[in-house]
């Protein structure tokens, strides 16, 4: 029944666009199809086994209305932007964002005016990122394609130094319902940027957002990615597609949320690509924490370093899948990944399933997953000290975090993040009856 | 020297405690006044670090008998952090490495805690920075061990010092060296060993736990105990230790013996 709803309000809504491009009316009509036919998969889909979408799909589907605040919920994060760029419902915000000071190397765009100017380039660059295989998210972006951001450094060698900052809000406060946003990525050779990505939600509230980025030689990405507190439901997935030598760096960090997947699919095409997958979470209450991510190791000498650390508490729980895939041609990978949880409550729970698949025989990849308490005779040095229990425990998982922290230089930024995530938990991990 | 203090900072009176249902203290009794060092001396699995433990608060360890007394206060019914606020210290004898958290930060949280308890104001980076510079130099220690994971990574030696280190921020009454002179080098120990006399003063005591004699030609003790067995078998002035120096702990055999005949 539930899902009835959510396909008649796809088709209604994707009535309401008039494509003028051929591509992306046919990419539209396909993903429309294809949702209604699949919808939301159940647990017997191995991809979705531990996601309970069921909850997604009893969920709102309306689309959102605009949002009447300014830019609400929680306090502003720390740091010099270059720039802003704010989407709210899933619409662009031009009058809430701020592009004044981007150089010209720079360009950035609502995907909306991509759409009427160019529907061609648009459907061009869709097909980079998302083949036209079922997935339920990708098909209602596909389906219900509207709006999102198109960020590209065109000069080859640019390096911009300070961060954009995109802004997700999402509010369900007028009424409940999902926002669909696709981001475009692309960056010329030698080009280096920082994205600063954050997500603010209230209300009852389906966010998909999805990030198509394309690194073209020795250019580099980094990227944060900021879940605030009290995050709705969030489907956040991102294709990298990399050249030779280029780099993409990414952390995830989530103070909570109803239901979060992160999906990263990052390929190597060219030799010497290196990615950096870290993530930082932070579960309570009935929280759902769900990471999915592919490495695709096509080419020879590139590596990989995927760190992902959560502490759980209540019944909150923590999926981590993540798939290295090693191409017969892909000799010399250096490939490592790690999931370690710290689970504080009986009820709550982890699942992680590192995926190898090797299929070169001169390759390194390590891969562990630990899932612990907290260090007793650490709590215990603490309150020794004069901390109390709690405060102690939210210490150390600050410690246990604070490795996928490293690399952020931008220290105000990593403090405030890293301190979100520590006052989120719970940290008698009570569990709720 | 003669002061008209007739009440002790610290006062244990039969004290009993066990830990996985084995008894390890069988009844201590011990006065320590203000201004005063006290050394527990001890062969090895005697009790020593049970009793620095049981009066920092360690719940593993069962209180099965015995009282408490600090400065008025019935110890005993204090947690490990409220004791600590109250002003007692531990240095561990195997202190806790935490990776992921620096030095700093450990050192800023606690006394920031304490701090709280007192209902003062919580010190900011820069007042703090300043306090916790002046306190190195006291002890000897490289500032760069600052901003290190806490004792991650340390040898054994700046494990010690930095204990000494927190004594030395935290300012505690009444402070427990549960061997912070093992693992010390001869300079090392020299240098820990003045940065505690620099810490000596009235209104704190200290009791030390130490097999060596060394220390204690540093830091004078008011009086020197023997823990064995759980029990505080002797007890006198500073040339105890010299004499357990010569003679070991072969004597503690032989008073078994005779108490085994008398009984
Ligand atoms: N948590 C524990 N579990 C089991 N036994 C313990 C525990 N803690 C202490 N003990 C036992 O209690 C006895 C006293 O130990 P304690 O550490 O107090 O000795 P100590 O006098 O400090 O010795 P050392 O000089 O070697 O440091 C030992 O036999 C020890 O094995
Ligand atoms: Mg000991």
């Amino acid at each position: 029944m539930v899902a009835e709803t959510w396909s008649k309000q796809v088709q209604t809504s994707s009535l309401t666009f008039d494509d003028q491009g051929t591509e992306l009316k046919r990419r539209r009509q396909r993903a429309l199809e294809q949702f209604e036919q699949h919808r939301f998969p159940g647990r017997k889909h191995e991809e979705w086994r531990y996601t309970p979408l069921s909850r997604l799909a009893a969920g709102p589907c309306a689309p959102l209305l605009e949002s009447s605040q300014e830019i609400p919920f929680c306090p502003d994060l720390p740091g010099d932007m270059l720039a802003k760029v704010v989407i709210v419902n899933g619409e662009f915000r031009a009058d809430l964002s701020d592009l004044s000071r981007l150089p010209s190397a720079i360009r950035v765009q609502s995907l909306a005016q991509l759409r009427h100017s160019d529907p061609d380039q648009l459907a061009s660059l869709l097909d980079l990122y998302w083949t036209q295989d079922s997935h339920p998210f990708h098909d209602l972006s596909d389906a219900l394609l509207d709006d999102g951001v198109h960020i590209e450094v065109v000069e080859e060698g640019a390096k911009i130094d300070a961060p954009i900052h995109i802004l997700h809000v999402l509010d369900g406060q007028a009424r409940a319902g999902s926002a669909h946003v696709t981001g475009l990525i692309q960056l010329a050779a030698g080009a280096q940027l920082q994205l600063v990505e954050e997500i603010r939600s209230v209300g009852e509230v389906l966010g998909n957002l999805r990030w198509g980025v394309g690194l073209d030689p020795r250019s580099i990405l980094k990227r944060v990615r900021a879940f605030r507190p009290e995050c709705a439901s969030i489907y956040h997935g991102t294709r990298v597609v990399q050249q030779q030598d280029s780099r993409f760096e990414d952390l995830f960090c989530s103070s909570g949320g109803e239901l979060i997947r992160n999906e990263l699919h990052v390929s190597h095409e060219g030799t010497g690509c290196h990615c950096d997958l870290l993530g930082a979470y932070a579960g309570r209450g009935k929280n759902h924490l769900d990471h999915h991510t592919t490495i695709d190791h096509k080419v020879e000498d590139c590596t990989s370093k995927e760190i992902y650390r959560g502490v759980l508490s209540d019944q909150a729980r923590g999926v981590f899948s993540g798939m290295i895939h090693v191409h017969p041609d892909a000799q010399r990978t250096d490939a490592k990944q790690s999931n370690d949880t710290i689970l504080l409550s009986e009820g709550a729970e982890a699942d992680t399933r590192p995926r190898l698949e090797i299929y070169a025989d001169d390759v390194k990849c390590t891969h562990g997953a630990t899932i612990g308490a907290l260090d007793e005779d650490a709590i215990f040095y603490l309150r020794s000290r004069g901390v109390s229990p709690d405060e102690a425990r939210k210490i150390l998982v600050r410690a246990f975090t604070s490795v996928v922290f490293h690399g952020l230089e931008d220290r105000q930024l990593s403090d405030f993040i890293a301190d979100e995530i520590q006052q989120s938990i719970d940290p008698q991990g009570t569990d709720h009856e | 020297m003669s002061g008209k203090k007739e009440n002790s900072m610290l006062e244990i009176h039969g004290l009993c405690a066990s830990v996985e249902g084995t008894e390890i203290l069988r009844g201590i009794d011990l006065e320590v006044k203000a201004g005063e060092v006290h050394a527990i001396m001890g062969p090895n699995g005697s009790g020593k670090s049970t009793l620095a433990n049981v009066l920092a608060g360690r719940e593993e360890y069962l209180v099965d008998a015995g009282t408490v007394q600090y400065n008025g206060i019935d110890l005993l019914e204090l947690s490990a952090e409220e004791r600590a606020c109250e002003g007692i210290f531990l240095a561990f004898q195997y202190p806790v490495s935490i990776p992921g958290i620096s030095n700093a930060y450990f050192l800023r949280s606690a006394l920031n805690a304490i701090r709280r308890y007192r209902e003062e104001s919580e010190i900011d980076a820069v007042d703090f920075l300043e306090l916790v510079r002046s306190r190195m130099d006291l002890v000897g220690m490289d500032e760069k061990l600052l901003h290190r994971s806490v004792n991650d990574g340390f040898s054994g030696g700046e494990k010690k010092r930095n204990e000494i280190l927190q004594m030395a921020v935290l300012d505690p009454t009444l402070a427990i060296l549960d061997e912070t002179d093992s693992g010390l080098d001869i300079d090392a120990l020299r240098i820990v060993a003045e940065g505690v006399n620099k810490l000596r003063k009235q209104e704190r005591a200290i009791i030390v736990v130490t097999h060596y004699q060394r220390l204690l030609d540093y830091i004078v003790p008011d009086q020197v105990h023997v823990l064995s067995e759980g029990k505080i078998v002797r007890s006198g002035d500073k040339s105890l230790a010299l004499e357990l120096e010569k003679e070991g702990y072969s004597w503690l055999q032989a008073d078994d013996a005779r108490a085994g005949n008398n009984a």
